[in-house]
């Protein structure tokens, strides 16, 4: 009857924890973030997939290039001193819940036949990450911050088919299809 | 036998080979024996064969440099060789050091030695100890009657073989040690001495009243000018420096230091440039007045150094300076220093100002809007979210067979603070934070996943009771929602919109088994998506994540559940329109007062209007004090374009 079985949630698990730990690290270190979002996918783009919906404490950023830039703009201080100071994000939990097993948006037929709906991987993937970030801090510590707030980060992520075709250990298995950022 | 007395005839010596292959490997690359002129790199060892010696007397037969009377080596190439095999793994490295202290040197003849007989002792113990081992010790020092030595564990019972022997004309006795190796004096007498002094004139010159370092005019300090630190300026810097850094010293803490020392003043110090006195920055970065008048700073780059220094200096004092009459000079070190606030005498921010100021040199977190809800035009997220929590409070397996069904998924996660666990009982169980269960392979990341609404209810079931407050009271909950494609059609055909909904918010808990009362924040995204057939409504809940945070009371500012608008098209809570015929103000004034406020804000003249038209209806503090208040929740489409 059902679909969702230990193998699809041991693999969202999986991919979480990939994902969780690529992403806060990169924001972390001001690296970029767009390309894992359906929008800078060819094959999503190609397919009519609409982007990514980003909603950054309520505001709507039409492009993940806004969210870098609204990061930045976090990032940096108003006023540019000579010790810079930097943005924290330190995950204190996620989760993940498999809510399409049998996702197929943008597939290839023959992705469709191989991965079949209990072999965790053409899955739409909810993932929920909370913790805090912390302003102002040095990069080694989070000792001296001016301010630290909680955040929350629901993600949809959907299956990359360009690196799933391929046996590669490298390149993002999932991209990001939508967004829902909260810090208070 | 009886104690040598002194160096023995070269049999001895030449009996014992300086290293061996059998220990260095440096040597295991040579093929033949080698001996270099002097005999002290003889690491060569035997010839390929001829093994180490054994036999307790070794006359002759074993010493390469036989006869040359330099197989013992000197100190220097000695170590050099141990150092190598400790460096290459075979030596010392593995071996624990032991310290020793020798009594009697003070009797020997070799205390009038320059160095008080330490050097020729360690060597006459080196040489003597083992017939058949090099020995090699440690640096030794001098420490009252005592030489004090580290030497291997392995050799120490050769060494104390030596222990009665007499040395130079007088006995010594070796003995072994656990107490800390003298590490010496730091300073040199000189040093020490000066140091004191030094101490002296902090003493002198530190006010803890008014926790105020007062280092005006030291070119005419006794204390400095018996020290001859006056008349070179570079002596003059080094102790400054010093006495900055002893100051700093006395304080066990950062915290303290900060406490300790507020204020400090270098007047009348002949400065021509802050570079000379830079190191103040360092060592007290939190300082809060400084005192810099009659000194010799002529243009701002003098000064220039310090301009990303002291972020929390308060009041600064130039006068007395040639710098204080270029034009513009008071504007400019305002702009350096964020939280100055009197500079030479005058008032050039308020406090307020100055904790902008300094807000404005750290990154802030981004603008909070209201709520976004984007759930098509049916208002489905605001309808369920009612019927929710109202079920979720009241009966929870009336809600898991309305909205949930055999897909369903729920899962929770608690995040604890450190060590209040206990706080958190009837959650943890249920918690699945995948972080902490270490991933996949921990079977709780799918026992902790629950699966079907008969399943749900039951976890539900033994979860404490809850109240949330009504959806109608906005201001407690921030609420994001919008619809996606691509969900699984329960047709099983094509694909299904979802709509995925966010809400922050807290809610009261009873745990009447344990006795808990409390409230606690709350974040919690559902999926929903099309029913199945026959179900009570249209759709259901694929998934529902919730995840439990400690709880911030609202008034503890910034870091509480912020203030949502209860229309989410409104920009901003505190726009309400604006008040027809307020009287007293005309048009003018308002102008004038909006121009102010965008200036004092940085917000657009659009949003200081509604600023000061909202509440505070054209009083200005009120405007200011209500910005204040509501500044987090301001888009950045609020303020001027600063870029």
């Amino acid at each position: 009857m059902t679909y969702v079985d230990d193998t699809n949630a041991q693999c969202a698990a999986d991919a979480a924890a990939k994902f969780v730990s690529w992403y806060y690290n990169q924001i972390n270190e001001g690296k970029g973030i767009s390309n894992s979002y359906v929008t800078n996918n060819e094959t999503y783009k190609n397919a009519g997939h609409p982007p990514a919906d980003i909603c950054v404490n309520g505001q709507v950023c039409p492009t993940p290039e806004d969210w870098e830039k609204l990061l930045a703009q976090q990032r940096e201080a108003p006023k540019a001193t000579t010790d810079k100071k930097h943005v924290n994000y330190v995950v204190d939990t996620y989760d993940a819940h498999v809510i399409n097993a049998d996702y197929r948006f943008g597939a290839t037929q023959n992705l469709i036949d191989i991965h079949g709906v209990n072999d965790g991987v053409r899955m739409m993937i909810m993932v929920n990450v909370s913790g805090t970030v912390y302003f102002g801090v040095s990069k080694r510590s989070n000792e001296e911050y001016s301010v630290k707030q909680h955040f929350n980060d629901v993600f949809i992520l959907v299956p990359n088919w360009d690196t799933l075709g391929k046996q590669s250990k490298y390149g993002k298995k999932f991209l990001i299809s939508s967004q829902t950022y909260r810090a208070y | 036998m009886a104690p040598p007395t002194g160096p023995r005839g070269g049999g001895n010596r030449n009996s014992k080979p300086t290293a061996r292959t059998s220990r260095g490997g440096v040597a295991k690359h040579r093929a033949a024996a080698r001996t270099d002129r002097d005999g002290d790199v003889s690491m060569g060892g035997p010839t390929p064969g001829s093994n180490p010696p054994t036999g307790p007397s070794g006359r002759g037969g074993h010493g390469r440099g036989a006869g040359r009377g330099a197989s013992r080596g000197s100190r220097t190439s000695s170590r050099l060789a141990q150092n190598l095999k400790n460096y290459i793994g075979e030596g010392g490295s593995k071996h624990a050091k032991t310290t020793l202290k020798i009594l009697g040197i003070k009797n020997s003849k070799a205390a009038s030695n320059p160095d008080g007989g330490v050097k020729s002792l360690l060597q006459f113990i080196e040489r003597k100890a083992d017939k058949h081992k090099h020995i090699v010790l440690g640096r030794g020092t001098l420490e009252g009657d005592y030489v004090w030595v580290k030497a291997n564990k392995d050799d120490v019972a050769s060494i104390m073989h030596l222990n009665g022997y007499s040395y130079a004309g007088a006995p010594i006795t070796i003995e072994e040690t656990t107490e800390p190796f003298p590490t010496g004096s730091k300073f040199s007498k000189e040093a020490a001495d000066t140091r004191q002094k030094l101490l002296a004139l902090l003493a002198k010159r530190y006010n803890a009243e008014q926790k105020l370092l007062d280092l005006s005019a030291l070119g005419t300090d006794d204390i400095l000018g018996n020290l001859g630190a006056i008349g070179s300026q570079s002596l003059a810097e080094k102790s400054f420096r010093a006495i900055i850094h002893i100051a700093g010293e006395q304080f066990k803490t950062v915290e303290e230091k900060k406490e300790g020392i507020q204020s400090v003043s270098l007047a009348s110090n002949e400065i021509g440039d802050v570079d000379q006195v830079f190191t103040l920055a360092y060592s007290l970065p939190h300082l809060r007045r400084l005192d810099m008048s009659n000194n010799k700073l002529d243009t701002l780059s003098k000064i220039s150094k310090w301009k990303h220094e002291f972020r929390y200096l308060e009041e600064l004092y130039l006068v007395g300076n040639p710098l204080t009459s270029l034009t513009g000079y008071a504007t400019e070190i305002t702009q350096w220093f964020p939280c100055l606030q009197v500079l030479d005498g005058n008032v050039v921010r308020t406090p307020q100002e100055a904790a902008e100021a300094l807000k404005a040199m750290t990154p802030q977190p981004l603008p909070q809007l209201p709520s976004n809800l984007r759930d098509g035009e049916n208002n489905v997220a605001s309808i369920f979210l009612r019927s929710f929590f109202q079920l979720y409070d009241h009966d929870r397996v009336a809600l898991a067979t309305q909205f949930y069904d055999a897909e369903s998924l729920v899962s929770l996660s608690a995040t604890p603070e450190p060590g209040c666990d206990a706080d958190w009982k009837p959650y943890m169980k249920y918690s699945r934070n995948i972080q902490k269960l270490g991933g996949s392979r921990n079977p709780a990341v799918v026992q902790r996943l629950f699966t079907g609404a008969s399943l749900i209810a039951e976890m539900w079931r033994s979860l404490p009771a809850t109240r949330h407050a009504t959806v109608d009271q906005p201001e407690l909950w921030i609420i994001d929602c919008h619809t996606f494609p691509h969900l699984a059609d329960p047709s099983g055909h094509g694909f299904a919109m979802g709509l995925m909904i966010n809400v922050h918010g807290q809610f009261e808990e009873a745990d009447t088994a344990e006795e808990l009362y409390g409230t606690r924040t709350f974040s919690r995204s559902f999926i929903l998506g099309p029913s199945k057939a026959g179900a009570p409504h249209p759709y259901r809940v694929l998934s529902d994540q919730i995840t439990l945070h400690k709880w911030t009371p609202r008034a503890a500012g910034t870091a509480s559940v912020p203030v949502v608008a209860a229309a989410p098209a409104a920009p901003i809570a505190l726009a309400a329109p604006a008040v027809a015929g307020v009287p007293v103000i005309d048009d003018a004034t308002r102008v004038q007062l909006i121009q102010e406020l965008s200036r004092r804000t940085g917000m657009n003249a659009q949003y200081s209007e509604l600023c000061l038209s909202g509440t505070a209806n054209w009083n200005f503090d009120l405007a200011l004090q209500s910005f204040e208040e509501q500044r987090a929740n301001l888009p950045h489409t609020a303020f001027t374009a600063t870029a």
